[in-house]
């Protein structure tokens, strides 16, 4: 076990979004511009982190019965902790992302890494794991952001992107938006996979 | 039986040290939150009492069970621009906070949502802004509206309902035309 695999693997190889398919909802639902996403990610990023360390501390702790009861109460704390700072010092951007920092709870990706990965593994690939995993969650959510937010509305973390002649394509900023920008990056990278895979077996 | 204890202990423990920890993050965050709060009704102040954002006077009434504001343009008191009055109505998932600005002859001067944690999409649509638009449409319905007359198209009025969201748009109407008729057969 590397530590530099099990950082990257986040990225791209297990990419909670685009490969494990993980946490979809809050990544359709506030990918509506590039500020909620960054928000939505590092909110994630923070619950991540804070639950790999505290379920991989207490995996020797935690009767093996009861497991998911006590990883949903420490990711029920932390996610409660996240929301109170930020109705506290970000109030737009908790207004924006409304009831999706209280359903952190029960993002997939966070019970997922604490089930598979943090109650098996020692504190330090658990932090390096909840790491990777979070800045993958992230950048994906920047990537769809960024699509949708350039083509629905003409702008970039609110900044006007093109001249006044663009005439914004509203679907993208709306829900089925979400799911067309999704869908093309899913398909665009199992293509690429299927046709690295075509000229290993070739050659 | 004797493993049911140890897990109900365990599970006591875990818990009881989440429920310490979020006092803690409570009592750091509470006067921020308020402070936030504050800004937030502030700016809702301003937004329906127009003119007021420049030197009035926005004074807050407790009569009896009823709290509201009135507002004036300047020092003497004589410039008065009508009321605001704070109203909570139970949404489908949330208490929906709004300010309602109100004139001396009974007309809604504008209305403002401070707060509503509604169905994503459906119900936190009364604070959609449609594109190409500045007010969200849903509040701006309500504008220069004579109390007596607001209601919710189907029962005969002017508001038009939100898609998908009868009882988010059922609970402001209603709450609004409610409070605003107590609030003038008392004043």
């Amino acid at each position: 076990m590397s530590v530099g695999k099990e950082f990257i693997k986040g990225m791209v190889r297990e990419n909670p979004v685009f490969r494990l398919l993980l946490g979809l909802c809050p990544v359709l639902a506030t990918s509506s511009s590039v500020m909620n996403a960054i928000g939505m990610g590092v909110s994630v990023i923070f619950v991540l982190v804070a639950s790999n360390t505290l379920v991989s501390l207490l995996r020797n702790f935690i009767p093996p019965k009861i497991r998911i009861p006590i990883y949903i109460s420490i990711i029920a704390t932390f996610v409660t902790v996240v929301d109170l700072i930020m109705a506290g010092f970000f109030p737009d951007l908790h207004k924006s992302l409304g009831m999706f920092i209280k359903l952190i709870v029960v993002n997939c990706i966070i019970l997922g890494r604490a089930e598979a990965f943090a109650s098996k593994n020692n504190t330090f690939y658990a932090i390096i794991d909840g790491l990777g995993m979070g800045i993958g969650f992230t950048f994906s959510m920047i990537i769809i952001a960024t699509i949708r937010e350039l083509l629905g509305n003409g702008t970039w973390l609110n900044m006007p992107v093109f001249g006044t002649q663009f005439e914004p394509v509203l679907i993208f900023v709306l829900a089925p938006g979400a799911f067309i920008t999704l869908g093309f990056i899913i398909g665009g990278m199992n293509w690429l996979d299927h046709r690295r895979a075509a000229i290993a077996t070739k050659s | 039986m004797k493993e049911i204890f140890k897990f109900a202990l365990v599970l006591g423990l875990v818990t009881g040290i989440a429920a310490c920890a979020l006092g803690v993050v409570n009592q750091i965050t509470q006067p921020r939150i308020a402070l936030q709060q504050q800004l937030a009704l502030n700016a809702g102040l301003y937004r329906v009492l127009p003119g007021s954002e420049n030197g009035c006077i926005i004074e807050q009434h407790l009569d009896g069970l009823n709290m509201y504001y009135t507002g004036y343009l300047n020092r003497d008191t004589t410039d008065f621009i009508g009321y605001a009055l704070p109203v909570e109505s139970k949404g489908y998932s949330s208490t929906i906070r709004t300010l309602v600005g109100l004139d001396s002859l009974r007309n809604i001067i504008s209305l403002k949502i401070l707060f509503q944690q509604e169905t994503p999409g459906l119900g936190t649509k009364c604070e959609e802004v449609r594109p190409g638009e500045t007010e969200p449409w849903f509040q701006y319905q309500f504008k220069g509206l004579f109390v007596p007359d607001v209601a919710l198209d189907k029962n005969g009025g002017s508001i038009h309902c939100i898609t998908g969201a009868t009882i988010t748009s059922a609970a402001i109407t209603d709450a609004v035309k409610e409070s605003s008729v107590k609030l003038f057969s008392e004043l």
